[in-house]
């Protein structure tokens, strides 16, 4: 316990210095990482791969910047998966059989993964449930909602503007979806370094006790980190429906493992307090290198479960004894 | 730093002349395979099948495995169209076949072998698959025959949606409504076609209803689950019978454990999805539609499926 107490204010006092210095680890490790595959396929080093890549990662990237948020204040959120699930199903669910207009409807998916984040929220703080066990069981409940909403079945027939939302890339670079997700990076990686709101996630996490007597209201944030974090679970659902053209209530089955796995590996700690969204950027963009490039090259399913594993343990391995020798 | 970056350029340069040079070598064809889930015994005969029939004759098989999610699946099919592959096999994963994939290897130029399921809104240059409604139809004809016509019914259905679940839905139907000393007392749905969830669901309908005789579990490992709860449950003389004819599925109708099951012909679906992904690469036509028979398996013809697999 001591050695915890005094250890905090050296994470905290490295905070602002730390954006190079937890980014620079991850970076490495991206770049060796396309090195390597532009050595062992042709195919990768393309301008077209790359924004392949991108548009792959566009919905684990929207899911992670939310989970960063809540990685930071201390928290965990598993129930992203599902939350997205239940989203595009609402979405699908309000546009095809309720009859809404599909842009009111996209909202309205985003406003039900927001209205999920309120419950984990709310279950986390005033229930005083550990995030873990409040997030599962909101995982539970919104995985069930989806198949509730149809039975199971997925929805098809989006208009073809929708599906164009991701798969027309404007001026030959940008669509619409990977767009969104760029946007949305660079708000929050603003937001979370230079505004004062944003550094006191980072002082929750490194210390609610100590937050709440520094006169930040510790309840309220939590409250809005995890409602941020539902609301880009909708965004993110709308995102993937535009990709798949249907909604699924099986979609983002395990998913938020990944999203966790990138924000970790993007030199965020588990216990709250350090986290940057550049370095989220980047764990997000190693896994998605990893799956693109094990696919070019043509390596079997079954060994590429292993090497993905491998590469993310070494990943933080890297980032966190490059930390202590510090 | 500009000197390494220049190295890596070198390197770089090097090894993409290498490259160039050894595609142009050999001009053997390169296909892609996107398997639906691997973890489903069904789906790993076939891509064992095609890689089998590829090494034979020389050809690339690059193969991925989408873990049942259709997200990832179009994310793998999108990284076999970058690597240039002459033709696309693809085993749709989620519900209804997700059209996006197809779709984007036309664009590309690059044909597409559907199996097992196939997008109704953007069908695939061809189609092969067992004829579900067919075989589902004979195996309730089975059931009908062997209960002497009467029986107490319980269903497990496959994931809702599929092309699978709603043929072999339909062929059963087809044979019941022959057969009306026989009736349904439950059915329920499963997410992955897999033996824990058949274990479960059957569970929780003996609870229900400890007088079922029959099970029909819309694959094997449904229908394997089903047997196993059967047993817990202490129902003797009950009749389970399953679909697809994997292994695992054929041992236990050797063993006694399944009465019956509908084997599928995996071994040939995959040799043919590989010729005919080889005649589109080559341009040449085959037929949109290539529905397989599957064959009734029970304890008295088992034998030769197990030691080979049609």
């Amino acid at each position: 316990m001591s050695t915890t107490t005094t250890e905090k204010p050296a994470a905290e006092r490295r905070v602002p210095r730390i954006d190079f210095g937890g980014v620079a680890g991850p970076l490495i490790g991206l770049v060796l990482l396309c090195i390597g595959f532009a050595l062992a396929s042709e195919y990768f080093l393309s301008v077209r791969n790359a924004l392949n890549i991108l548009d792959q990662v566009t919905v684990l990237g929207i899911l992670a910047i939310g989970m960063t948020m809540v990685i930071v204040i201390g928290g965990i959120d598993l129930s992203v998966g599902s939350v997205l699930a239940l989203s595009m199903m609402m979405m699908g669910w309000l546009a095809k059989t309720a009859g809404l207009p599909l842009p009111l409807a996209m909202l309205l998916g985003v406003a039900t993964g927001a209205a999920c984040g309120l419950v984990s929220g709310l279950l986390v703080t005033l229930a005083k449930l550990p995030p873990f066990i409040a997030t599962l069981a909101v995982m539970s409940v919104t995985r069930g909602l989806a198949n509730i909403l149809t039975d199971g079945r997925q929805i098809v027939g989006y208009p073809d503007w929708f599906t164009n939302l991701a798969t027309i890339r404007h001026l030959g670079f940008f669509s619409v979806t990977v767009t969104v997700f760029v946007v949305l990076m660079v708000i929050a990686g603003i937001f979370l370094r230079y505004r004062a709101t944003g550094r006191n996630l980072f002082a929750i996490g490194g210390n609610p006790e100590v937050a709440r007597l520094a006169g930040i209201d510790v309840r309220r944030y939590t409250i809005l980190t995890y409602v941020a974090a539902g609301a880009l679970a909708g965004v993110a659902a709308v995102t993937m429906a535009a990709r798949l053209n249907s909604s699924q209530p099986s979609a983002g089955l395990g998913i938020e493992l990944d999203t966790i796995a990138a924000v970790v590996i993007g030199g965020a700690s588990l216990a709250g307090g350090v986290g940057s969204v550049a370095g989220t950027l980047i764990g997000v963009l190693i896994i998605g290198v990893l799956r693109n490039g094990l696919n070019l090259v043509g390596v079997s399913p079954f060994f590429q479960m292993v090497v993905i594993g491998s590469v993310i343990a070494l990943a933080v391995a890297f980032d966190t004894l490059g930390r202590h020798r510090k | 730093m500009l000197k390494s970056l220049t190295t890596i350029a070198a390197t770089l340069a090097v090894s993409t002349a290498l490259f160039a040079g050894a595609a142009s070598a050999q001009e053997a064809k390169t296909i892609g395979l996107a398997v639906a889930n691997l973890q489903a015994d069904f789906f790993n005969q076939i891509k064992q099948s095609v890689e089998k029939e590829a090494q034979a004759k020389g050809i690339e098989v690059i193969t991925v495995d989408a873990g049942g999610d259709s997200a990832t699946q179009v994310s793998q099919i999108q990284d076999l169209i970058t690597r240039d592959v002459d033709a696309i096999i693809y085993i749709p994963a989620g519900a209804t076949a997700a059209s996006v994939p197809v779709q984007a290897a036309k664009t590309a130029g690059i044909p597409v072998v559907a199996v097992d399921r196939n997008p109704p809104d953007a069908p695939a240059d061809t189609f092969i698959a067992t004829d579900s409604v067919a075989a589902a139809e004979e195996l309730g004809n089975f059931v009908c025959k062997t209960t002497g016509g009467k029986g107490r019914l319980a269903e497990i259905q496959g994931q809702i949606g599929t092309t699978p679940q709603i043929d072999r839905d339909e062929g059963f139907a087809k044979a019941m409504a022959n057969c009306p000393g026989i009736e349904e007392v439950a059915k329920q749905a499963s997410n992955q076609w897999a033996q824990d969830e058949g274990f479960n669901i059957a569970q929780a309908m003996i609870q229900r209803d400890p007088e079922i005789t029959i099970f029909w579990g819309q694959a094997d490992a449904l229908a394997l689950g089903a047997a196993q709860a059967a047993k817990v449950g202490n129902l003797s003389d009950v009749v389970v019978v399953g679909f697809d004819g994997d292994v695992a599925g054929l041992e236990a109708v050797q063993s006694g454990t399944l009465t019956a099951t509908m084997t599928q012909q995996t071994q040939l679906m995959g040799r043919l999805a590989l010729d005919s992904a080889i005649k589109l690469a080559s341009g040449e036509s085959v037929p949109a539609m290539q529905l397989q028979p599957a064959t009734l398996t029970t304890k008295e013809n088992v034998e030769p499926f197990l030691t080979e697999h049609p």
